[in-house]
């Protein structure tokens, strides 16, 4: 029988061998016994064949998982929602490994010492620098009737170019292959491609016209009267223009039908641009205000007063989901601004020549083209709060000798920049400013047709509505606000049981299960004081909500907090914090609770605090 | 001074030779992908817009029955045979696959064929009719064959005949031993080889007329029986008796045991519902299924024991999840009648119905599902959108259209009548209870008033 039971026991799962094996807390004696069965032969043999290949384990459950939901007293939803919790666990952390196949690296400029200076590099010396792919990215377009604008596609592989005086060129600027060059002899105000480089749209003196690849004329959009600025919203696959008359129109290009026209009353505009993240449309206006439209709104969802003069220039930083915007006025200011909190400029500086153009790179370098230079800044120092108006750190500049400078592009998934002025365009390269690993399911340079149209078709399937457009583009698919209207009064209701809505209804028969934090989601875990937040349930909340005493400063104070993490806030506070623990320590060790350290030897080697 | 300008090396984003695929890479980082959930959510709507277009469950009609399809049964361990019985007393085993007749024979019984099932051999079949006899027939025994694959009626003869007493009800086989059980005003249990019934079972007080008689599946000398005076009753074989009954407030019309929970069992309501009842405690069911709206006349389990079919006097053909007790999938055309017998196949994916109008008719158990052959591309998206719809089902868009249904004016009008009524109901119960003293009458669960009185 013993044998038997032992044969039995050869079947066991390696890890619990292992584990006996490795505890030496055991007896030498129980040591001894268990040797015996694992010197088992036939487990010896047959546990290389059995054991489970990595890849097919199960990975390990992620911390915390098991506890979230200890308050659901329905075991199956218990059960359900901790395999959901632990699922979208383990799929975060495995995109976190995937981003270690991300092959491609950025490019940058990297200074060896306090002397050095990032902006005192030229382009010869970018050039030098780089690769030979790289170099053609710096390229001298001569062209007359300037001055001249331009727009890449979304894969950064083409470029449209127009002229004031109506030269209209789209061309795939790596292989040089000309799709198509127009003369169209009149004012050509701005250019976009549509969803590819097969269709661009010119807004032209009186109507905006829509082209095919190869420069035949399509549509003439006559309902859009002497637009001055478009923009095409690739997911929605609208196309809106704004003009001197002051209305800014959504065209629907998959169906062809004007979606929209909402009248800005501010009069001619000349400033567009979209916030890639969430479609909203940002205008500029004679006023210095900036307002931001969305198609299922008559009124701009925000009004801004931005300048004291006309607004020339609005920018979105694609790089931070479309939080940070900046503007430029004829005043010669730049500023930047954070689209989560409008109360005052983050940061503001002056542009030499005034007028200056903007444009936001994918990884967020800020391109200020004025007068007679181009200054790029990058990401930390433009994005921080600072109080003097002082230009923050430069890290490329360029000049261009050919004044006006009209337009400014980064080439998406490239390190170039391209700068429209009188004389044609100047492409110079700007290491760092581009996304170095693209994702072939959204935008590829290197598609060949047949993915191109593809695509086409996949991205007519998940054309989103225009309506779905809001300032939040992650409502979707969340849980509506729980509603506030109750038809209880008193707590007691009028409507028999069996006729009240469930949340009614549950709460009643007391099963509303009100912990749950509807509003907070998972994210924001921490609060700005670095304490986590306490969950309360509603009642909770409302028994301790603050009434009477004090209320206007309270209000006032927190208006004033900033909705910002402060570097420089956050570093104060953890010194206030190391100081007060270092006072504890040295109150325990004089009221005997604690003993001081014994100095050691290494001690010389600690940083003094 | 470190100088790196970003550059894609060509060589690795092209095919390598013409014909190769072109590489592709991956970023999943966020930003990179603006709207995500945006577009997921319109390829959600579309996935489910795409099943409601797809959704043509009719496969076809098998014609033969000259009067109403009153019974029908599926030949153990075969996917295409099935045996239906009619009004007129014709008989006809029916090859569903290819749709032509096994087995025709005009006139089995005088009168209508009440119940129909297979020996557990297979090769056999039962029948039984108003005229008082069940007659046992061979259904391999064609040699000359018709242009619709049945061969001369004259020639076709029962192997034997059981004469019984009553008009018989309802037929069912036995699992395993060579035993059948009838219903007429009383159960019997015959032996295949004896010409009388080897055993009467009833309950001591009843003096009702069984209208159904099925045997348990896995616990096979388990027997319910719904009877004319509202009842179901549990018989065990073995101690020849009655075990347990129940009187409920509307009679059944059919029974059948659940496949994969043996102590499941379905009932089929005059009440428009579906009953699971767990033969445990008959106190209360498991589940009410609500959806028809007139009398359910038949049902049967899918094989997986997940989902089950129903035919009722509106004419329509519901599928049911188990569990679910709302919004069943319904099926209708405008030639079906009155459905008085349903039957899934046994590789779940197809429903038989049996109608008024004297015509078995396939559908399919998923209304969007494709048939044919799916390679292994169109599966993936097939699986995907199936997933998406699932991780959608919560937007009220998604699912006002995966809701949608066109169902007959008639049912849809009798639907809402229904409807309209039981509010008014429930409003007068609620204004009743309003002006009676306090705790004086508590509302009573649905569940609760389903059953009556539970006899042992």
């Amino acid at each position: 029988m013993d044998s038997l039971f032992a044969k039995a026991d050869a079947i066991r799962p390696l890890a619990k061998r292992r584990k006996t094996d490795k505890d030496d807390s055991r007896g030498k004696s129980k040591e001894k016994k268990k040797k015996d069965s694992a010197d088992d032969q036939t487990l010896g043999s047959v546990a290389l064949h059995t054991a489970l290949p990595k890849s097919f384990r199960s990975l390990p459950e992620p911390e915390g998982s098991t506890k979230a939901y200890l308050h659901i007293h329905n075991k199956k939803l218990r059960t359900q929602l901790t395999r959901q919790l632990a699922h979208s666990a383990r799929a975060k952390a495995l995109v976190k490994d995937a981003e270690l196949l991300l092959a491609e690296d950025a490019g940058k400029i990297e200074v060896e010492g306090e002397m050095e200076k990032t902006w005192r590099v030229g382009q010869e010396d970018v050039i030098k620098a780089s690769g030979q792919e790289a170099a053609r990215g710096r390229k001298e377009y001569a062209l007359d009737g300037g001055p001249y604008r331009s727009r890449y596609t979304q894969n950064g592989r083409h470029l449209a170019i127009v002229g004031k005086t109506g030269h209209v060129s789209t061309f795939d600027w790596q292989t040089g292959t000309l799709h198509s060059e127009l003369q169209l002899r009149e004012t050509c105000r701005d250019i976009t491609f549509l969803h590819d480089h097969s269709h661009f749209a010119v807004a032209q003196k009186k109507y905006v016209y829509i082209y095919d690849r190869d420069g035949v004329e399509l549509h003439q959009l006559k309902s859009h009267v002497e637009p001055t600025r478009l923009e095409f919203l690739p997911f929605h696959w609208l196309l809106a223009t704004v003009g001197n008359a002051g209305y800014l129109k959504y065209q629907d290009t998959s169906t062809g039908q004007l979606v929209v026209e909402h009248r800005t009353k501010l009069g001619a505009c000349n400033t567009m641009t979209q916030n890639f993240h969430n479609a909203v449309i940002h205008l500029g206006h004679q006023n210095g205000t900036v307002t931001l439209w969305t198609p299922n709104l008559p009124d701009p969802a925000v009004r801004l007063l931005a300048h004291l003069g006309p607004v020339v220039s609005v920018s979105v930083d694609p790089s931070s989901g479309g939080r940070y915007m900046a503007t430029a006025g004829q005043d010669g200011q730049v500023k930047v601004w954070d689209c989560r909190n409008w109360k005052g400029a983050i940061r503001q500086w002056t542009a030499r020549g005034g007028n200056a153009e903007l444009e936001w790179s994918q990884r967020g370098a800020l391109a200020v083209a004025s007068g007679g230079t181009v200054n790029i800044y990058t990401k930390p120092s433009i994005q921080s709060p600072f109080a003097g108006v002082v230009n923050p750190p430069l890290y490329l500049t360029h000049p261009i000798p050919h004044r006006p400078l009209t337009s400014v592009r980064f080439c998406p998934y490239q390190d170039i920049l391209t700068v429209g002025h009188s004389t044609g365009l100047s492409s110079i390269l700007v290491p760092g400013s581009g996304e170095p690993n693209f994702d072939s399911s959204e935008a590829d340079p290197f598609e060949n047709s047949k993915a191109r149209r593809e695509r086409e078709v996949k991205a007519l399937l998940d054309k989103i509505q225009p309506d779905m457009i809001t300032l939040d583009p992650e409502f979707v698919g969340s849980l509506a606000p729980e509603p506030k209207l109750t038809t209880a009064t008193h707590d007691t209701h009028d409507i028999p049981f069996s006729r009240l809505p469930r949340m009614e209804r549950l709460r009643v028969s007391g099963k509303a299960d009100e912990t749950e934090d509807v509003s907070g989601g998972e994210i924001e875990g921490e609060d700005d004081d670095g304490e986590t937040k306490h969950r309360s349930s509603k009642a909770e909340k409302e028994k301790k909500k603050m009434r009477g005493k004090n209320k206007s400063i309270k209000r006032y104070l927190r208006k004033q907090r900033k909705n910002v993490v402060d570097p420089r806030a956050v570093a104060v506070r953890e010194k206030l914090e190391k100081q007060r623990e270092e006072r504890k320590r040295n109150q325990a060790i004089a009221s005997g609770n604690a003993e001081s350290q014994k100095p050691s030897a290494l001690d010389r080697f600690k940083r003094p605090s | 001074m470190k100088i790196s300008v970003l550059q894609h090396a060509p060589s690795s984003h092209l095919p390598t030779r013409p014909g190769d695929p072109t590489p592709t890479s991956r970023n999943l980082d966020p930003l990179m992908h603006p709207f995500a959930k945006a577009r997921e959510r319109t390829r959600a709507l579309n996935a489910v817009k795409l099943e409601r277009i797809f959704a043509k469950p009719f496969i076809g009609a098998l014609e033969g029955h000259v009067d109403a399809v009153e019974c029908m049964s599926r030949k153990p361990e075969s996917l295409n045979e099935v045996a239906s019985g009619s009004w007129d007393g014709g008989l006809i085993v029916h090859d569903i696959a290819q749709r032509r007749h096994i087995l025709k024979i005009e006139s089995a019984h005088k009168g209508k064929v009440s119940g129909v099932c297979f020996a557990n051999d297979g090769e056999k079949l039962l029948s039984c009719g108003v005229d008082r006899n069940i007659k046992l027939w061979n259904t391999r025994q064609q040699v000359d064959v018709d242009e619709n694959g049945a061969g001369p009626s004259d020639l076709q003869k029962p192997l034997s005949v059981y004469p019984g007493k009553f008009a018989f009800n309802s037929i069912d086989h036995h699992r395993s031993d060579p035993l059948f059980a009838t219903a007429s005003s009383i159960v019997q249990v015959w032996d295949e080889t004896k010409s009388a019934p080897i055993s009467n079972l009833t309950f001591p007080t009843s003096t009702e007329t069984i209208t159904s008689v099925r045997f348990n599946l896995s616990e096979s000398s388990v027997l319910a029986s719904i009877g004319s005076d509202r009842t179901f009753t549990l018989y065990d074989i073995r101690t020849g008796k009655a075990e347990r009954r129940i009187i409920m407030q509307m009679r059944s019309n059919a029974l059948a045991w659940s496949p994969t929970f043996p102590t499941t069992i379905l009932l089929a309501s005059e009440d428009h519902n579906l009953y699971t009842f767990d033969i445990r405690s008959l106190t209360n069911p498991t589940q009410i299924y609500k959806g028809h709206v007139a009398a359910v006349m038949s049902c049967d389990w899918s094989p997986t024991g997940l989902s089950f079919a129903s035919g009722g006097w509106d004419r329509t053909v519901r599928i049911w999840e188990e569990g679910k007790g709302t919004q069943p999938e319904v099926y209708h055309t405008k030639r079906m009648q009155r459905v008085s017998s349903t039957l899934y196949s046994a590789d779940a994916r197809f429903v038989l119905s049996g109608s008024d109008d004297g015509n078995v008719r396939i559908w399919k158990a998923k209304a969007h599902e494709k048939l044919g052959i799916i390679d292994t591309r169109e599966r993936a998206a097939i699986e995907y959108r199936e997933s998406l719809k699932r991780r959608w089902k919560m937007d009220a868009e998604v699912n006002r259209v995966a809701r949608s249904r066109h169902i007959p004016k008639p049912v849809y009008k009798a639907a809402e009548l229904k409807r309209t009524m039981l509010d008014a109901r429930k409003v007068k119960e609620e204004r009743r209870r309003k002006h009676t003293r306090a705790g004086d009458s508590k509302p009573k669960a649905e569940r609760k008033k389903v059953v009556i009185t539970e006899q042992t």
